[in-house]
């Protein structure tokens, strides 16, 4: 079993930040740069000592002294108590659990909106036939990696897992590739193997490189996800969308987003994208300056209204544990009781 | 060679026509009125035809086979269709009673007959295809098969292992291994299943080799036997006991061809490194196997990475240019590296010769997609999305 080191988190990338840093300031700050939190280092326990939820015939009990945090199960009689190193996730929070061998994603997690503890979310019907299955659902290797590989940086070398090397949360080198030999060649004044521009990239690439976390159309259909659980997955999602076009900018995951601050919530701060491609003059909108040798289209225009499009057309969408919810980035047309389209 | 398991496949079979035939008799309903529909359409040909024969006949027929006369039923279910094709209740009970004395091609008939009539009858189906299977129409009958199971044939535990066996031994025979590996991994949830007969006809699809248990030499069987022993071990989860059944397999002289792709096959998905190297072993000792090199390409694609994947992927096609996956992992490969008219090209080649893969749909998609082709794009996430409605098995496969 691999203890993690006290690491620096949420602290600026000290490196990256003497050319980049606005960016390196507040990229931290955000939810992806507080994916993992470390023991000591987690806000939500530090301010919540003892959260306790009972499900069916089992206690939980999440309890935090002095930085350490132990999570508990108990059917009445008998008690497993398991040390937290791994919280995942900066609003609600699953913990990673490590006993005699085997890592389990516990089967409950903290959400802010009760605020407490109820089951993790897809995991609400499993059925535990013993106090040991009752601690969570057990993962393996290969899922093991995808988890370390998300919410935290240098976890998965050459396809290990490599927890010793670990910092927690997404960092610079997590999205742009090759950052030390820039940090190195850059000292001597060679900025030539500075990381690719992923603004460059097309639609259809930034959808699949950010769904590597945010999981791709190709990962969700892979597995067969259908429902509202699909609604975290915004690639899919948006390319599951009429006006998603692999090829143009103006749909693009990081054409309405910048990752090194924190997701905007103001709709009316999106309508610019939208109209962006949904208004008369869209062809010659600065889209224009795109490498894309497709060309820029406008799309039909709202006879409803110009602002604050994605109230409408991206509904939030509540899970059915009640306890999330997430803006829908299938763009639509939503009618009254129409459903969840799949 | 008799087996245990062969022998309770055929008493599985057995049950299973009693089943099938069952069904018919049990759907009292529909089968008064199709008697109802046939006596009226009898009395309007009474012009043509004597409805007192076609009455006469059918009802003698029935009363043979209820007797069990199975010659004297088959006889008068013959008349009967002379007097009246399009009874379809008649070709049913006739394709199943032949099929029940072992006369395959006419009992294929009789069901191709019924199927005519009644052409999503997923039981009539079914039939057919095992039918088919016992005159070596290996193609038509996997057809059949796999037809009647997505339209549900499989609803009760004894005919899913019957169809299921089938469709993995139909599979190996017409060459697609890896679909009749994951065939088979069916198999490995009941460790009662795994007798000799099922661990041969594993290994033999472990082992690339496009033949039935039935067509495999005596003094061939050993190899076989082990490979299929420890892929079923590797699929039941015991993967420490396959390790070390491989281990032996692969100090076996001469070396087993496969052996070592056989095991980065089943390692791919949980272990892609170990994978890499077990495809890696397998060229060592057949350069020229294509298989090994499509897996090599398509490890790095997993994760989209096209440029590891390219040169796996170019000698693969060099190699055998008729092998679909290929084709496939060239077409993503260009596509990801930023060449997606380049592998637009491989791909809709590869979209004909196997339209109903997956991973081919999935791969247009993306490349449509980044070559601007939003329409051609949306079409294949469609086709994807209907493609999976069903599928509850997930997974990336070549």
């Amino acid at each position: 079993m691999l203890a993690p080191r006290s690491g620096a988190q949420g602290k600026t990338e000290s490196a990256c930040v003497s050319c980049h840093r606005a960016r390196s300031e507040t990229q931290p700050q955000t939810p992806m740069g507080r994916a993992l939190a470390l023991p000591g280092a987690n806000p939500v326990l530090r301010d919540i000592p003892k959260l306790t939820v009972r499900k069916g015939p089992y206690n939980y009990t999440v309890e935090t002294h002095g930085g350490e945090s132990t999570y508990s199960v108990s059917d009445g009689t008998r008690t497993i108590s398991i040390p937290i190193h791994w919280n995942f996730g900066a609003g609600a929070q699953t913990w990673v659990l490590e006993r005699n061998g085997r890592r389990y994603e516990s089967a409950v997690s903290y959400y802010p909106s009760i605020p407490g503890l109820d089951f993790t979310t897809g995991d609400e019907d499993l059925k535990p036939n013993s106090l040991e299955d009752a601690i969570g659902r057990e993962i393996g290797t290969p899922e093991t990696k995808v988890c370390f590989g998300c919410h935290a940086s240098n976890a998965v070398r050459e396809g290990k897992i490599t927890l010793d090397t670990l910092r927690p949360g997404v960092t610079c080198e997590h999205c742009h590739a090759g950052t030390t030999t820039h940090l190195a060649d850059s000292i001597n004044g060679d900025f030539e193997s500075a990381p690719p521009d992923l603004r460059k990239r097309t639609a259809e690439d930034i959808s699949n490189f950010c769904g590597q976390c945010h999981r791709s159309w190709d990962t969700v259909v892979r597995n067969h996800w259908r429902g509202e659980l699909t609604v975290r997955f915004q690639p899919y999602r948006l390319a599951n969308s009429k006006c998603f076009d692999g090829a143009d900018p103006r749909i693009s995951c990081i054409a309405c987003h910048d990752p090194h601050v924190d997701v905007v919530r103001q709709d009316s701060s999106y309508d610019a994208k939208c109209l962006a491609c949904h208004s008369p003059s869209a062809a010659t909108l600065p889209g224009s300056s795109n490498s894309s040798s497709a060309p820029l289209t406008h799309a039909t225009v709202c006879p409803t209204g110009k602002s604050e499009c994605v109230s409408c057309h991206m509904p939030k969408v509540k899970l059915p544990n009640g306890h999330l919810t997430f803006t829908d980035h299938q763009i639509r047309i939503v009618k009254r009781d129409m459903p969840f389209p799949n | 060679m008799v087996l245990k398991w062969m022998a309770a496949v055929g008493a599985a079979n057995k049950e299973m026509r009693t089943i099938l035939r069952g069904r018919l008799s049990r759907h009292k309903g529909p089968h008064l009125l199709l008697t109802l529909f046939f006596a009226l359409l009898t009395c309007r040909c009474a012009a043509q035809a004597d409805p007192a024969s076609f009455s006469d006949f059918s009802s003698r027929a029935t009363a043979a086979r209820e007797a069990n006369n199975v010659p004297g039923a088959i006889e008068l279910y013959q008349q009967a269709l002379k007097l009246n094709s399009q009874w379809s209740d008649g070709w049913w009970f006739l394709g199943s009673l032949q099929y029940g004395t072992g006369a395959y091609d006419a009992g294929k008939d009789a069901l191709s007959h019924y199927l005519e009539i009644i052409p999503n009858a997923a039981p009539a189906l079914a039939m057919r295809g095992l039918c088919e299977f016992e005159i070596a129409e290996y193609e038509k009958s996997l057809g059949d098969i796999q037809r009647a199971l997505a339209l549900g044939a499989a609803n009760q535990p004894r005919n899913e292992k019957i169809l299921r066996y089938h469709e993995a031994l139909l599979l190996t025979r017409t060459g697609r291994f890896e679909d009749a590996l994951r065939s088979y991994a069916f198999f490995t949830h009941d460790a009662a299943d795994s007798n000799p007969e099922l661990l041969l006809a594993i290994g033999l699809a472990g082992l690339r080799t496009a033949l039935l248990p039935k067509e495999l030499k005596t003094d061939q069987q050993e190899v076989y036997l082990s490979a299929g022993r420890a892929a079923f071990d590797f699929m039941e989860g015991d993967k420490e006991t396959a390790r070390a059944e491989f281990q032996k397999l692969f100090q076996h002289v001469p070396p087993v061809p496969n052996a070592h792709y056989l095991y980065g096959y089943l390692l791919y998905a949980s272990d892609p490194d170990a994978a890499v190297v077990a495809f890696k072993n397998e060229l060592q000792l057949d350069p020229s196997n294509s298989a090994a090199e499509v897996m090599l390409a398509w490890i790095p694609l997993l994760t989209n990475d096209g440029s590891t994947a390219l040169p796996y992927a170019r000698k693969a096609v060099a190699q055998d240019p008729t092998l679909p996956s290929s084709q496939l992992v060239l077409g993503r490969a260009l596509t990801e590296i930023g060449d997606p008219k380049a592998g637009i090209e491989y791909l809709e080649k590869t979209a004909q010769l196997q339209p109903d893969n997956l991973e081919v749909h999935l791969a247009l998609a993306k490349a449509y997609s980044k070559s601007g082709r939003k329409e051609d794009a949306r079409r294949e996430r469609l086709l994807c999305l209907e493609m999976t409605k069903n599928d509850t098995a997930p997974g990336a496969h070549p």
